[in-house]
């Protein structure tokens, strides 16, 4: 029995060996070279097609697309397809000037039909960024070389989706291909080629650089987009070389690779965090309906102690929706509303509701961790207003947005360098409005601004911003801090009005 | 054997009926806004509610089955509703990389299983001890914590193998194995210290025999008593664990795929079913359904053609 026991271990010891084997052959990851990027995102975007395009998904479509204006890192506007630009008097026709010389790669040639059928297909399209061109009338084809935007009325916010999604322009040829194509097959003129057999989509998008680009090429000759769905694995993939470039969006993720000495970080900041409220109208809860009941769930919360304990400090205090880039920024308005529980009660009870009142919102975990959730009803409860959290899946908004069941709801909105971006979605009724309430003071100042560049509105801006501070429309917390890390071989530009920088802000680190 | 192995498959093939009429209903259940999720937050009601016309999401649930099915029989899965991708091609692209794991930890379980499990049957006393200990501890020890220490280990501190990515077997054998030894080592140490308990009480039921001791005193060499008559009579147990094993491992193929970023079917199918892709999740189920059945029916076969005690009952 002695013999085979021996012969066992002997048998265990040649498995460990050829373990220790394979072991030598596992280093290197498919980042290394600095030909080649491999950028790590969280996004999924939902089709290569550009008429299903999202801001959050904008690299993966810039790589295959191009748009008509090229947005720079700073958010200004810089020509690409478009060489010019130019609005009339009354702001309600844009014409683009465009390259005579850019084709796809079939030999179709990119021209002012081309726009007018993309952007046609985008808006009739049903993608989610559809209503972005809510505003454009017709668009008309000069010659072949102009295209004339006619507006029903003015959006500042126009050349923003030029730079955007609806700005994307792909082969006209495959609009009407069977099956279409484009979901799976990307098809412009941008600067990389979708490499179909190395990419698998839904974990890993591969793009090649093609060498008859019209315009400047970038420094990769391949560009790798990886999904995932957690930042540990992403974390792990930056301190081994096999990502080169991130950005991380949770504190705990943040704090683990910042001890690493091989990789560079640069913050950003970008979301805002804060409960939007939709029911200013008192439809569901009536006591929303009164500016000093909203005043007083601004003044009940401890922001500074919420931003130090949920999110380790990153971050900054805000009270304004308005991000710092916009020119409706004001500094002063981050600290408006101090924490004051006791002018909190006693603006309740000038309001009529000083036995409180019972406030329920939906609860995306996601979105509002426990600590989030159990300190705003804390503060709330300190006040005599009863928050209760019904807890919902990610897949159940319907009942938020199509039921309207909620008067409110905690959210992360990215803050666009673009005014009318942020009052487009906020302040004008629908997306983040949907009871449609507004005032005088609101109804007053849109057309003001609407109609004019928004460096010439800024005192209007200004008004509307404090407005909307002190008639409390909101409950903002604080700006989130992201993190932009690269393994060290990458510099990383952040982009304005985007999480994931855009794929021309990546260079190779000297 | 054939008439078993024919039962056995129309049993199943009733089995994935059932469950795919189960798994549509239990799908359509939630409150699934899939219009909303594609189109994001910020889109117009308007529009939500046309995408969910055009995915036929405004018909009865028991319509919608019936299409799906009629199609699903002509081998058409169709597309999925998130990524645009063809429903099929996505899942024979990631089903190697989760079949990868499964296999492999299922064959590192069996061998190391065999060698702990044998050894301390054969020579009971503080070896006996020691695996059991090991035994109970990786049993204990929680998946992510075993994998994230792994992770951290022989990926981040020590650079041998890839902490995150896969590479195809045909596209390069090397990179496969460095890409799969960790998850697959991450997988096996509880499979390992399951199964091994397993095969040393079996070990230790069946050298306890009288024939066993009968066969000793006929001076047969121990080898031979070990090899021919304890395992394949102690095979039994072992195996059937090892099939659960390989079943239930879909689960914890999820957790290390998600560590791992690996792109296979575990990953996916939490993906997809937190946004309610009933196309995508259709598909996985059933050949999630199918490979249970295979499983199933393999170590039945197995038994029987190793015991043939087995095949009598």
């Amino acid at each position: 029995m002695k013999k085979i026991t021996r012969g066992v271990a002997a048998l265990a010891a040649c498995a460990t060996a050829a373990a220790a084997l394979t072991a030598c052959g596992g280093s290197g990851g498919e980042g290394g070279s600095s030909d080649s990027l491999t950028v790590a995102t969280m996004t999924l975007p939902q089709s290569l097609d550009p008429k299903d395009a999202a801001g959050s998904a904008m690299p993966f479509f810039q790589a295959a697309y191009d748009t008509l204006v090229k947005r720079e890192p700073d958010g200004t506007y810089s020509p690409m397809l478009a060489t010019e630009w130019k609005y009339d008097d009354d702001r309600t026709e844009l014409t683009l000037t465009l390259r005579g010389d850019v084709k796809f790669d079939d030999g179709t040639p990119f021209d002012a039909s081309a726009v007018k059928a993309n952007m046609e297909r985008f808006a009739k399209g049903g993608g989610g960024m559809a209503k972005t061109l809510a505003d454009v009338e017709k668009i008309e084809v000069a010659d072949a070389t102009h295209a004339v935007l006619h507006l029903k009325q003015p959006n500042p916010a126009m050349l923003f989706y030029l730079s955007d999604a609806a700005g994307l322009m792909a082969n006209p040829a495959k609009f009407d291909a069977a099956g279409d194509p484009l979901k799976t097959k990307p098809d412009g003129t941008g600067p990389y080629d979708l490499d179909s057999g190395k990419t698998a989509i839904g974990t890993k998008w591969v793009y090649t650089a093609d060498t008859g680009y019209w315009g400047t090429k970038l420094p990769y000759k391949e560009l790798t987009f990886r999904y995932f769905d957690n930042e540990t694995a992403i974390v792990n993939g930056l301190k081994t070389g096999q990502v080169n470039a991130a950005v991380l969006q949770t504190a705990n993720a943040q704090a683990r690779i910042e001890k690493d000495p091989a990789v560079e970080t640069q913050k950003q900041e970008f979301d805002f965090q804060g409960i939007l409220l939709f029911d200013r109208g008192g439809e569901i809860t009536p006591a929303l309906a009164e500016p000093k009941v909203r005043q007083a769930l601004n003044h009940a919360i401890d922001r500074k102690t919420m931003l130090a304990k949920i999110q380790q400090g990153r971050g900054e205090v805000t009270n304004q929706v308005f991000g710092t880039e916009s020119v409706a920024f004001q500094e002063e308005l981050d600290s408006y509303y101090s924490y004051d529980p006791a002018k909190a009660k006693r603006l309740l009870e000038e309001a009529g509701y000083a036995d409180g009142f019972e406030l329920k919102l939906p609860r995306i975990s996601a979105i509002v961790p426990d600590a989030l959730a159990s300190s705003l009803q804390t503060y709330f409860k300190a006040i005599g207003v009863e928050l209760t959290w019904d807890d919902m899946d990610q897949s159940a908004v319907r009942r938020i947005f199509t039921d309207r069941e909620y008067s409110g709801m905690v959210m992360n909105m990215g803050q666009s360098a673009n005014d009318w971006v942020a009052i487009g979605e906020l302040v004008l009724p629908g997306t983040f409005n949907f009871f449609g309430t507004t005032d005088e003071t609101v109804q007053k100042l849109l057309p003001q601004i609407s109609g004019v560049a928004a460096k010439d509105a800024e005192a209007q801006l200004h008004e509307l911003n404090r407005h909307l501070v002190e008639e409390a429309w909101f409950v903002p917390f604080y700006r989130l801090s992201y993190l932009h890390v690269s393994d060290g071989s990458v510099t990383i530009e952040p982009q304005s009005g985007m999480a994931l920088p855009s794929i021309y802000n990546y260079a190779p680190a000297e | 054997m054939l008439s078993f192995v024919l039962r056995r498959t129309a049993a199943g093939v009733v089995l994935l009926f059932v469950i795919s009429v189960l798994s549509y209903l239990l799908l359509s259940i939630p409150d699934n806004d899939v219009g909303r999720q594609l189109l994001g937050n910020r889109a117009a009601q308007d529009l939500v509610d046309a995408k969910n016309a055009e995915l036929g999401l405004d018909r009865p649930v028991l319509a919608q089955y019936a299409d799906w099915l009629s199609h699903a029989l002509r081998g058409d899965f169709g597309t999925s509703w998130f990524t645009g991708e063809d429903v099929l091609q996505s899942i024979t692209t990631r089903l190697p990389v989760t079949l990868s794991l499964m296999v492999g930890v299922t064959l590192v379980s069996a061998v190391l299983s065999l060698l702990f499990g044998v050894w301390a049957g054969v020579r009971r006393g503080p070896i006996d001890r020691f695996v059991q200990i090991l035994g109970v501890v990786g049993y204990a020890l929680p998946g992510f914590l075993v994998t994230l220490v792994i992770v951290v280990v022989f990926a981040v501190k020590l650079g041998w193998f890839p902490a995150i990515g896969y590479i195809g077997f045909t596209e390069s054998p090397s990179g496969w194995l460095s890409t799969v030894t960790l998850p697959i080592a991450s997988l096996s140490v509880a499979a390992v210290a399951g199964v091994s308990q397993q095969v040393r009480g079996a070990v230790i039921d069946v050298l306890r025999q009288d024939y066993v001791r009968t066969l000793r005193a006929r001076g047969l060499p121990p080898g031979r008593i070990l090899f021919r008559h304890v395992l394949r009579n102690a095979a039994a147990p072992p195996l059937t664990v090892l099939g659960l094993q390989f079943v239930g491992m879909l689960g914890g193929a999820v957790l290390v795929e998600q560590i791992f970023g690996l792109p296979g079917i575990g990953s996916m199918t939490v993906t997809y079913t937190t946004r309610g892709d009933i196309p995508m999740i259709m598909a996985i189920v059933l050949f999630t359904v199918v490979g249970v059945i295979a499983i199933n029916l393999l170590v039945d076969v197995l038994i029987g053609w190793l015991n043939p005690k087995a095949r009598v009952s």
